[in-house]
């Protein structure tokens, strides 16, 4: 019962915020609730006994990649959107676009619909997926990622040297020394 | 299931500790002291090249992704050839220009490491880690000349380019997996050929994918936008590097991966290479005849090139399969000996990389353009260099396999291509001096050294192949 | 050992050469001497060649034979017979020739000319002894690379467009027969197993009639630019007028050659189903090619160009010769060839020396020389007689030859060919009236010179051996008896019609003649 709970606040967390996504006009809030939905979706995999796809999603997703959004819309300095701006002549705002608008939207409510209701009798599934230990467990993870792996995992520490050292060759100021 | 002899790692560990190497002497010179660190580079390249040798024939493995093959072998020589070259012509670059020479050389070492691995894997996801080593380190080494904007425009395009394209390469290997299981090469390979009747599309998307990033790292056309203008505004000893080294090595990986892992599917994806082996020759001369700045020239030679070797990758016997090995070791000498000519005619203010600064080298510099001379013949495919050599080996293999229509226009294309590699020579030879002009640039020691060496091997190469010939065929037998 | 020295001698003197310094062409006189000694010690190898070779023999002789590279079946496999022997020595003739005739003319960067020539005489050599199809074909291009830069660096105006012309015309022409020489190894390999370039092999080799026509055009397409056949004749006048003296000589002399030999070693023989299918078609082109050049000779304003032209319509008769696929046929054309080379390159000689002394090669400008050089006058007249084929020069016994083996074998090509030996006639002697009789029009060529010793040494030799040629033809025509006579049976065994070979063993100067009159008593 207190899954079920927990499920359908954090879903609806996640919905809420990515429906303010679209719907702020300040650019810096849109990404702040992109990261909070994200967070929601973390905690929909812990749920789902995934714990390391959660720490990934906070790490790289919210970590990494939403900085970047970040980066880019403080340098671009976007400005807020205006929504007086938008009269009657504003091309999204045309008939024809509106309809055509209104059309997929129905569309996806459609399809959404019928997956939802088809998927009903995979209900108790993910039962049957097996023991979620063997597939997104750390540890197993870890223990692949040192046996099997441990080649590409030393690689990729060479990797990301030569991603530092070009960082730093690009990026360093004129006239400074080695 | 680890396999604990490291043998098969020993010559990327050569290359990494030396890049390490010069990395911290890097960290540890004075303001204004000079330090070889090009001769540190090229001490780890010879340590991997002995290394190499040692283990000719052993078809050693580490960890089950790094097989040090015959195959394997060659191409990690191949590399360390243009390693050398490169550090050698690099030498009087960096002093000249002023670049950053630590890191410079590190990621020259770095990009070797990443050709090196992308050789010698035996597995997609490490292919695809090399791929990106080595993509990286270049794509830093193209805007490294940070005052310029043509190289950070190169360098952004490559980057974005080559962003995109990983990308298309890392969805076909999750397909790949998706299907067979696993990311080995033999494993997919065995997988595959036990499939090979059903034709499922998630296969044939797979190699779809795989086809697009690697025909991205080759330059084939209709994936080559981004090589005339990397190119051009790379650092000349770069853009040498980069047209030899990567096509390389992506060569190398791509070979392994479609000959040996999805032979199988041979008859899916043939046709699609056919196609654009016929569209690199053809572009890559008929647009090369229309420029008048050597460097992209030069660029559109390197895209034609490649699909010469297509040629030799769609032959798929045999002799197909040396011949591309040959081919490699002949072209890469040869391009960096021509990027190395044109690396040293600039000076720091000017790259000096237009025809008419060519004009009259002749009677400046004849030893210079002698040796141009001959770098552009032997791209041209005459004899008695290693072009020719290279060229003939590649059109039998076709010729051999059935293909005379790849052969017919693989050696018109040659012969047009002879057209605008000889307008480099008329300018040299036949024309006067541009008063205009600034006198071509003193080349120095170090560089001079390099070019005769380039040159003694095409000339080897051209006149003796036998003893290398034997090389490329006895690589083939171990893998395939 | 020999036959290989007569490549290597001019190829070491060559490297040779690389070696002296002369950046301030203080040395240019040592490198002259230098290079002229060369090229004569290569004359004598190959005049030793000669000397020993067995003219009854129809086999190839001097064989040398050592692997080379292996994985390819390519050996390194020269040898000569009785077609090849006198296309070596004529190259060994005519190479000093044309070094001496530079020396007036050649003033910059002598050391590079001198090297160019001879690198470019031992890949003609090369070209002459190949018996492995990628060694020759090696040459082949090799041989392009120093034409390429003589036309280039010391020719005149245009010379950059025509060496350039030169080169790719060539090279597209023979890279299709890469593509068919390829072919032939695979096929070899797919028939028997083993994957070579043996030309001696490859010529038993059986093809299907359908592949023959394929390989017959690829091979005879490289061989008709060079020769060159019409319509494939372009590049010539325009190569032949920008290049300098020596090279006009040496290209008129031999590298022309190469293209009728080709024919003769490898479409022919090689392929000679296809060869029998196509020789009408190729006799075609040739009268088109000996009328065509005659007439555009005849309109001709420069002395070179003309020339030029008439060069094609010389080897139109080559071609001729080598359709009839008779005894007499293949004999003229062969004898042609070395008389062409001759008459040629002496007309191209002293047309050189004409445009040295004034700068202009245009009839035009000259007028009445005879009475200011008589001497240069007479060795004039000697080479247009030549050329034109007036019974006692060595022209006429070629033409002769061809135009009794191309009866034989189709009348009407005899008949058109005949037309263009009157033509020759009018465009030679017309010029030859034009320039040196008649009143001297220009001042300037009243103080000409007449000829020097150093240019006698050139022209007497030429005209020397064109009088030999014409008077004694038997001494040229022994040594190659054999081996076309061998040709001929090999062309004629693939033939529905079986034509006798009359194997003659009369005393040889009655032959020619009492041939003609037993044929005509016979019938």
């Amino acid at each position: 019962m207190p899954e079920t709970l927990i499920f359908y606040a954090l879903s609806g967390f996640a919905i809420g915020a990515s429906a303010m996504v679209i719907g702020q006009r300040n650019p810096m809030y849109s990404v702040m609730m992109l990261i909070a939905s994200f967070g929601a979706l973390a905690g929909l995999y812990v749920q789902l006994d995934a714990p390391f796809v959660a720490v990934a999603q906070i790490i790289i997703y919210a970590g990494a990649i939403m900085v970047l959004f970040l980066f880019v819309v403080m340098l671009l300095n976007a400005p807020k959107e205006d929504g007086s701006e938008w009269d009657r002549s504003h091309p999204l705002r045309q008939p024809a676009v509106v309809r055509l608008g209104g059309l997929l939207a129905s569309l996806l409510v459609v399809q959404l619909g019928w997956a939802l209701l088809s998927a009903r009798g995979l209900g108790g599934g993910v039962a049957a997926f097996g023991d979620a230990e063997t597939v997104s467990s750390v540890r197993v993870l870890g223990r692949v990622l040192f046996s099997e792996y441990v080649f590409a995992f030393e690689a990729t520490s060479i990797l990301i040297l030569v991603a530092m050292v070009g960082a730093v060759v690009l990026a360093r100021r004129e006239g400074e020394g080695s | 299931m680890m396999d604990t002899p490291f043998n098969a790692v020993v010559p990327m560990l050569c290359v990494v500790f030396a890049a390490l190497a010069v990395m911290m002497a890097e960290a540890f010179r004075g303001r204004d002291e000079q330090m070889a660190l090009g001769g540190l580079g090229i001490v780890g390249l010879v340590g991997a090249a002995v290394s190499s040798m040692l283990l000719w024939n052993r078809n050693a493995s580490s960890f089950g992704v790094i097989v040090a093959d015959n195959f394997g072998l060659f191409v990690t020589m191949t590399l360390v050839i243009v390693g050398v070259l490169t550090i050698m012509f690099s030498s009087v670059v960096v002093r000249r220009d002023g670049l950053p020479a630590g890191e410079y050389y590190a990621l020259v070492l770095f990009a070797v490491v990443g050709m090196i691995m992308m050789a010698t894997a035996n597995d997609l996801l490490v292919i695809f880690i090399a791929l990106e080593i080595l993509s990286l380190a270049v794509y830093v080494l193209t805007g490294i000349r940070r005052d310029d904007p043509r190289a950070t425009e190169a360098a952004f395009k490559y980057f974005l380019l080559g962003a995109f394209s990983s990308a298309f390469f890392l969805y076909g290997i999750a397909f790949t997996y998706g299907v067979s299981g696993s990311t080995r090469l033999d494993r997919i390979g065995a997988f595959l050929a036990a499939q090979s009747m059903s034709d499922s599309p998630l296969i044939l998307v797979a190699i779809g994918m795989l086809l697009v990033g690697f025909a991205f790292k080759i330059s084939a056309v209709p994936f080559h936008m981004w090589t005339p203008d990397a190119y051009e505004g790379a650092p000349a000893v770069v853009t040498g590097f980069m047209s030899t080294g990567v096509k390389a090595a992506a060569f190398a990986a791509f070979t392994r991966v479609f000959l040996s892992a999805f032979e199988p599917f041979s008859v899916d994806w043939a046709p699609m290479i056919w196609i654009l082996a016929v569209a690199t020759m053809i572009l890559g001369t008929v647009v090369g005849v229309a420029q008048t700045n050597v460097k992209r020239m030069l660029a559109y030679s390197s895209i034609a090139h490649g699909g010469y070797l297509l040629v030799g990758l769609i032959a798929a016997n045999d002799v197909g399969k040396a011949a591309i090995l040959f081919y490699l070791l002949a072209y890469a000498v040869t391009n960096v000996a021509a990027f190395g000519v044109i690396a040293l005619l600039g000076t720091r203010d000017a790259a000096n990389d237009e025809l008419r600064d060519f004009s009259g080298l002749w009677h400046g510099r004849p030893a210079l353009a002698a040796l141009m001379t001959v770098c552009l013949l032997s791209l041209g495919g005459l004899p008695p260099t290693a072009g020719f050599i290279g060229k003939w080996y590649i059109f039998s293999a076709a010729v051999s396999a059935g293909y005379y229509g790849l052969a017919i226009i693989g050696v018109l294309t040659s012969v047009v291509s002879v057209f605008f590699y000889l307008r480099v020579v008329v300018m040299m030879y036949m024309e006067e001096r541009d008063p205009g002009l600034a006198a071509p640039a003193h080349v120095g020691g170090v560089g001079m050294v390099a070019l005769v060496a380039s040159i003694v091997v095409i000339f080897y190469l051209g006149v003796l192949p036998t003893r290398v010939l034997d090389l490329a065929a006895e690589s083939i037998s171990t893998i395939f | 050992m020999l036959l290989t020295l007569s490549w290597l001698v001019p190829l070491v003197g060559a490297l040779l050469l690389l070696l002296v310094g002369n950046a301030d062409g203080r040395r240019d006189g040592m490198i002259r001497w230098l290079a002229l000694g060369v090229s004569l010690i290569a004359f004598a190898v190959t005049l030793g060649v000669w000397a020993a070779f067995d003219p009854a023999s129809a086999e190839f002789q001097f064989v040398e034979r050592h692997s080379w590279i292996p994985q390819f079946g390519i050996d390194y496999f020269v040898g000569i017979d009785g077609i090849s022997l006198l296309l070596v020595v004529l190259t060994g003739f005519l190479t000093p020739i044309a070094l001496l005739s530079s020396w007036g003319s050649i003033e910059r960067k002598v050391k590079e000319f001198s090297i160019f020539i001879l690198a470019l005489e031992a890949a003609m050599v090369g070209v002459f002894i190949s018996l492995d199809l990628f060694l020759f074909y090696v040459f082949w291009d090799a041989m392009l690379i120093p034409m390429y830069f003589l036309i280039g660096i010391w020719g005149y105006d245009r010379r950059v467009y025509a060496a350039i012309k030169f080169m790719l015309y060539t090279m597209a022409g023979s890279v299709l027969m890469l593509v068919a020489i390829l072919g032939m190894a695979y096929l070899h390999s797919a028939a028997t197993g083993s994957y070579t370039f043996d030309l001696l092999k490859l010529y038993s080799l059986d093809i299907a009639p359908q592949t023959q026509m394929w390989f017959f055009l690829a091979f005879t397409l490289a061989f008709a630019i060079k020769v060159p056949l019409f319509p494939f004749h372009t590049w010539l006048p325009d190569a032949h007028v920008q290049a300098p003296t020596a090279g006009s000589v040496i290209l008129a002399g031999v590298l022309l050659k190469m293209g009728t030999y080709g024919l003769l070693r490898f479409s022919f023989p090689l392929f000679p189903e296809a060869a029998a299918y196509f020789a009408p078609w190729l006799a075609l082109l040739a009268v088109i090619g000996i009328i065509y050049g005659a007439l555009v000779a005849m309109v001709q304003p420069d002395m070179k160009k003309l020339v030029a032209y008439s060069s094609v319509s010389h080897l139109g008769f080559v071609v001729l010769g080598i359709c009839a696929m008779n005894t007499q046929g293949m004999q003229g054309a062969v004898y042609q060839m070395l008389a062409h080379g001759v008459s040629t390159g002496g007309l191209f000689l002293m047309v050189g020396m004409l445009s040295d002394r004034r700068h202009t090669r245009l009839i035009a400008e000259f007028g009445g020389l005879k009475t200011v050089m008589p001497q240069f006058t007479a060795a004039f007249l000697i080479m247009t007689l030549a050329s034109i084929g007036l019974p006692g020069l060595n022209g006429f016994v070629g033409e002769f030859l061809i135009m009794l083996g191309a009866f034989r074998w189709a009348p009407a090509f005899a008949v058109a060919a005949g037309l263009g030996v009157i033509l020759s006639a009018v465009y030679m002697l017309w010029m030859f009236q034009r320039v040196f009789y008649g009143p001297v029009t220009h001042e300037a060529n009243e103080t000409l010179t007449d000829l020097q010793p150093r240019e006698w040494a050139g022209v007497l030799p030429l005209c020397a051996m064109a009088l030999v040629m014409g008077v004694f033809p038997t001494i040229f025509l022994k040594p190659m008896e054999a081996s076309v006579d061998a040709l001929v049976l090999r062309m004629q065994a693939t033939q529905t019609v079986q034509v006798e070979i009359p194997v003659d063993r009369r005393p040889d100067d009655e032959r020619r003649l009492t041939t003609v009159t037993e044929r005509v008593a016979r019938r």
